[in-house]
């Protein structure tokens, strides 16, 4: 019983100990002085909310409601990438066809974006499967690359409207060669 | 508001389109050159009677007239006298009469006078009939003062006649007309009376001298009688000299043998006969006489007479009182051979002798010498061992007391250069026989050569062999490392400050300093650095001609060889490109393929080919223009014309094929009696006419010249005025594809191979036309290694003396006609096809120089791609570097060296200063709270 008893509120210097005012640092890659722990303002929110949570106890989900809610939250991530279709399509076309940096830049980024999604597909889903979902998480999937798919398709017009593409004869015209004649006739002065 | 800063904008556009100011005049070259100039047509004289110094006028045998500074031997003026300088074979005449400011010439048929001192054109008149001889009257009867003292002229022709030309107008005072029948051979003016001599031939072919005085005032016969014997004169050769414009005149002759040297005084009858004793045992092949050619000067003459081996002079005086010529006193003989020049000084008169190392001066009163230098050197490249012979010389001399105190020689020298002396130092040397090249081809220097070499066997070999190689060159080089260390600062300076003059051949990685070997009409071949200007290489007498003799040479080069074929002949020498060193070995002149060969040439009028193997030889098939109609001239197309892209690419990136055979040419014919032109591109194998157009009303004395290049064909031509149009000069651009449908490759699709014997394919071919301010009397094309670079159309203008390069873009046949170009078209750099092509400044090569009666614009690759070597001769010798599609491979002197350095400099040091500040910036605010 004496562990179901809340324990007291620690007193005021604990609480200035463990919450120290949030440091301003924003770069990590220099050492913290000796003695300092460091203690960032997430791990005290937590902290905070896990108290509230003890203290107003809320009913855990079920695991079909887990299942559920993890396909809606996957579905919604699959279908992120052809939300971002339309405002990507603006850009590229805002951008034009002419070969700067700037529009190279985002097509190399266009094409970069999708491939690197597509190759980290199962990090990215992998929180989010379970064994109950695992078949509908086939779907999602699919249309997560479809959707990478649409981007890339998208990437390609680009590329196209920008000339880059070897569909034409003159793209192939440097590897055709002049006709060899087979006889050959030189002016001889008189 | 907007428009200044529109017109600000138009402004700094143009400043950076057009030629920096700096590479204007360091990448070209132009040597203003007047021809070798004639020992009759050269002397020194005042611009005008108040001026102390004198210049130099010349007459050369290019038919140019000039005046040169002997100060440094630049131009001062000169005038082109026959704008057809090849089939000049006329002396001319030129005449300065003392103390005046005009100097008379007497070319073809035409008399004219010029400003001495700025070579404006005073007044011409035309004779109607070839000049004989031209004089200017020193009349002492104190008639005619001041002003301008007048001209007689001898013309000879179908009516010949001597004119009194007014000094000042050119108008005709009088003219005496002779009977036909005795050739007029000179003129000769005392201050009393106008002397012409005529040659009278008798029965037997002999000549006899007539002499014909004439009274100055009006022009009447006083006397006429003949002075040699017969049997005396075989041919008019044999006669010396007929002293002009001195106190009193002399005629000269002697006998083929040159054994007897007779002279008579012009006025008198009695004829003094003198012996040549022969000296050494060589006989007399020249005989000079040199006389001053002022009225009042003393009458004493020179007689010049040399051997194959030696010269020595006589020095004769006139006795005005017996009219008789008396020997004064003689000249040693001096072995090799020398030249003599004639100065006066008020009544004094004075002889210079040159020899091959001595200057010696004389009186003409008595044998001491007054003056004597030694010539160590004359500062010319010539081949070792080679002896450089003086040609003839004009010299203008101070002399003080008993001795001359200063001296002015200019000297031809027999390997064609016109050099100044001054005492006995060189001061300048002006290569005059550059005005007369025949020939001229580019040759790669050895160690250009060389190293071109190594760099194709690395293409050829495949990745790990040509690796190695590479190495192993690298490993080679290492041997010039010291060498290179110790230039290293000074490259490092010259390259940093910007001030690099463009190294020597071996350093030389642009290809730049390709060597121009020419053959020039005295028999010689010159080299000159196409990238340095104003460096004659080396010179060598290739043949030796006769004054007389002209020769055809053929040049042509393999790499680091000179080809040289002598006329039709067809005797090869082989050189060395690098130092004109003669080779053993005559390299065979065809590499032909395997497979049918044919040759084809233009003789008498008619175009004819032939089977080169001769296993069946014989004709294949000839072309002979229509009746009426003769052959202008034959473009072949050149044997190496690289071409990069087989076809065109439009504006929606689909592909235009060009027709390309490297076996056409390019024919131009006239007919003289419907004056039209006609212009054929022929297939060389077949003979076929693949294209041919005709233009009537065509002027044909104004000069026809065409291309012929990659797929495409240029020519121009003067148009006569017509009903239809006004008079103009026309440029015709033709342009032939295999198809005009885009992506098409025509009848023959893709096969690798073609012959137009078996599978004829005819191109389609765009033509334009366009009208060009100037006639263009010669064309040329730009050549790059590769021919990725476009081309530029070079053309010389023979009336504004210019050579512009035409880009290609603006002649293009595809502009679209009538309307405006389409988004595609645009893309392709086509415009809107105007009738008129204006050249733009920027387009001469030549920028304020004029280059002057040029004959031949050669074009060779550079190492690098973007440029092509531009060499044209004629009189003047001009050279260039073209980038037309600008130097987009190698860095432009705009190039900032100090500023990229200085920047990158600055961008180090700003690096290490706030790289400590940063850091305790970053780690201060992990301490710091606020």
């Amino acid at each position: 019983m004496a562990s179901q008893m809340p324990p007291p509120p620690p007193p005021q210097w604990v609480r200035d100990l463990t919450s120290p005012p949030p440091s301003k640092a924003k770069s990590g890659a220099f050492p913290d002085p000796p003695g300092y722990t460091s203690s960032n303002p997430q791990q005290v929110a937590r902290s905070k909310s896990s108290k509230n949570a003890v203290s107003q106890p809320r009913e855990p989900p079920s695991t079909y409601e887990m299942d559920t809610l993890k396909l809606k939250k996957a579905w919604e991530l699959a279908l992120a990438p052809a939300k971002q279709l339309p405002m990507n399509a603006i850009g590229m076309y805002m951008t034009g066809n002419s070969l700067q940096i700037f529009s190279i830049m985002m097509v190399f980024m266009l094409f970069k974006g999708p491939i690197q999604a597509v190759l980290n597909i199962q990090g990215t889903f992998a929180r989010l499967e379970t064994e109950g979902n695992k078949q509908n998480m086939l779907m999602v999937k699919a249309a997560f690359v479809g959707c990478n798919c649409l981007a890339l398709a998208l990437g390609i017009w680009k590329v196209n409207g920008m000339g880059l593409l070897p569909t034409t004869r003159s793209d192939w015209l440097a590897w055709e060669t002049a006709r060899e004649p087979l006889e050959r006739a030189y002016f001889v002065p008189s | 508001m907007r428009f200044p800063l529109f017109a600000a904008v138009c402004i700094l556009l143009r400043t950076t389109v057009a030629v920096f100011a700096d590479e204007a005049w360091n990448v070209d070259y132009h040597y203003a050159l007047l021809g070798e100039p004639q020992e009759e047509t050269t002397f020194f004289h005042q611009p005008n009677p108040t001026s102390k110094a004198s210049l130099i006028y010349t007459l050369s045998k290019r038919g140019v007239v000039g005046a040169v500074n002997p100060r440094d031997g630049s131009v001062v003026w000169r005038q082109l006298l026959s704008p057809n300088l090849t089939s000049s074979t006329d002396r001319g005449f030129l005449r300065a009469g003392e103390g005046q400011d005009t100097i008379v010439s007497g070319y073809g048929s035409q008399v004219a006078a010029w400003s001495a001192a700025d070579g404006r054109l005073a007044w011409t008149v035309d004779t109607h009939g070839p000049l004989k001889d031209v004089e200017i009257l020193e009349l002492s009867d104190g008639k005619i003062e001041s002003g301008a003292k007048d001209v007689v002229a001898l013309s000879g022709g179908g009516s010949p006649a001597v004119q009194r030309l007014d000094g000042a107008s050119g108008a005709v005072k009088w003219q005496h007309k002779f009977q036909e029948g005795d050739e007029v051979y000179q003129l000769s003016a005392s201050t009393t009376e106008v002397f012409a001599i005529l040659l009278h031939k008798t029965v037997l072919g002999y000549i006899k001298i007539r002499v014909v005085s004439l009274d100055p005032v009006n022009g009447r016969k006083t006397d006429e009688y003949t002075l040699s014997s017969e049997k005396e004169l075989a041919s008019a050769e044999t006669i010396i000299s007929v002293g002009a414009n001195s106190a009193s005149p002399i005629v000269a002759w002697t006998d083929a043998a040159h054994s007897v040297l007779k002279i008579n005084i012009i006025g008198t009858k009695t004829v003094s006969s003198y012996n040549i004793e022969k000296q050494d045992g060589q006989p007399v092949e020249k005989i000079r006489i040199h006389a001053p050619y002022h009225a009042n000067s003393l009458s004493h003459f020179l007689v010049n007479y040399q051997t194959a081996t030696s010269h020595w002079a006589d020095i004769y005086h006139i006795d005005h009182t017996r009219s008789i010529t008396q020997l004064a006193y003689s000249l040693p003989n001096i072995a090799g051979q020398g030249s003599f020049s004639t100065s006066t000084s008020d009544a004094n008169v004075y002889f210079t002798r040159i020899t091959q190392d001595e200057l010696i001066t004389v009186s003409s009163a008595s044998h001491g010498v007054l003056g004597r230098w030694t010539i160590d050197n004359l500062g010319l490249v010539s081949a070792p061992h080679e002896a450089i012979v003086p040609t003839h010389t004009v010299s203008e001399l101070s002399v003080k007391g008993d001795s001359v105190s200063a001296i002015r020689t200019a000297v031809l020298l027999s390997t064609g250069d016109w050099v100044l002396l001054r005492d006995s130092k060189p001061v300048w040397a002006r290569p005059e026989a550059l005005a007369d090249i025949r020939s001229a081809t580019f040759a790669t220097p050895s160690v250009l050569e060389d190293f071109q070499h190594k760099l194709d066997v690395e293409t050829h070999r495949n990745f790990v062999g040509a690796y190695l190689h590479r190495v192993k060159r690298h490993l080679e080089e290492l041997k010039h490392l010291p060498s290179y260390m110790s230039s290293m600062p000074q490259r490092f300076i010259s390259g940093f400050l910007g001030t690099t003059d463009e190294g020597a051949m071996a350093s030389d990685s642009f290809g730049f300093h390709k060597v121009i070997v020419c053959a020039t009409g005295n028999g010689r071949l010159m080299a000159l650095d196409a990238g340095s200007a104003s460096r004659v290489l080396w010179s060598r007498r290739a043949v030796d001609l006769d004054s007389s003799e002209s020769w055809q040479p053929g040049l042509s080069s393999r790499a680091d060889v000179i080809v040289l074929e002598r006329g039709s002949g067809k005797s090869r020498q082989t050189f060395n490109a690098t130092n004109g060193d003669p080779l053993p070995g005559i390299p065979d002149t065809h590499d032909l393929q395997s497979g049918l060969g044919v040759q084809y040439t233009l003789r008498d009028g008619v175009l004819e080919a032939t089977r080169t193997d001769k296993a069946n030889a014989g004709s294949v098939w000839h072309f002979t223009p229509m009746a009426d109609e003769r052959i202008l001239h034959l473009v072949p197309r050149p044997v190496n014309d690289p071409v990069a892209s087989i076809g065109k690419v439009l504006g929606d990136r689909r592909v235009l094929y060009k027709y390309l055979d490297s076996n056409l040419a390019l024919l131009a014919t006239a007919n003289d009696a419907s004056t039209s032109a006609q212009f054929y591109v022929l297939d060389t194998i077949t003979g076929s006419i693949l294209h041919s157009s005709a233009h009537s009303g065509v002027d044909l004395q104004a000069p026809i010249s065409s291309i012929l290049s990659e797929n495409w064909f240029a020519y121009s031509y003067t148009a006569e005025a017509s009903d239809a149009s006004t008079k103009g000069h026309h440029l015709v651009v033709g342009e032939m594809f295999e198809s005009l449908v885009p992506n098409d490759r025509g009848g023959l699709n893709a096969a690798t191979n073609f012959s137009t014997v078996q599978s004829g394919t005819d191109p389609f071919t765009l033509v334009q036309t366009y009208q060009i301010p100037e006639a263009i009397s010669k064309m040329a094309v730009t050549q790059t290694r590769q021919g990725i670079t476009s081309r530029q159309l070079l053309a010389v203008l023979a009336d504004v003396e210019a050579i512009v390069g035409i880009p290609y873009n603006a002649l293009d046949p595809r502009r679209p006609v009538n309307r405006a170009p389409t988004k595609d078209e645009q893309m392709e750099g086509l415009v809107q096809y105007e009738p008129v092509i204006e050249f733009d400044p920027k387009w001469f090569l030549n920028h304020q120089r004029e280059v002057l009666g040029i004959e031949n614009v050669m074009t060779n690759p550079a190492l690098i791609e973007s440029t092509s070597i531009v060499f044209a001769y004629g009189l003047d010798i001009f050279g260039t570097r073209l980038s037309p599609s600008f130097s987009f491979d190698i860095l432009g002197k705009d190039f900032n060296k100090f500023q990229m350095l200085a920047t990158v400099a600055a961008l180090a040091v700003a690096t290490f200063v706030v790289a400590p500040l940063v850091m305790r910036k970053q780690v201060n605010t992990r301490w710091q709270f606020t």
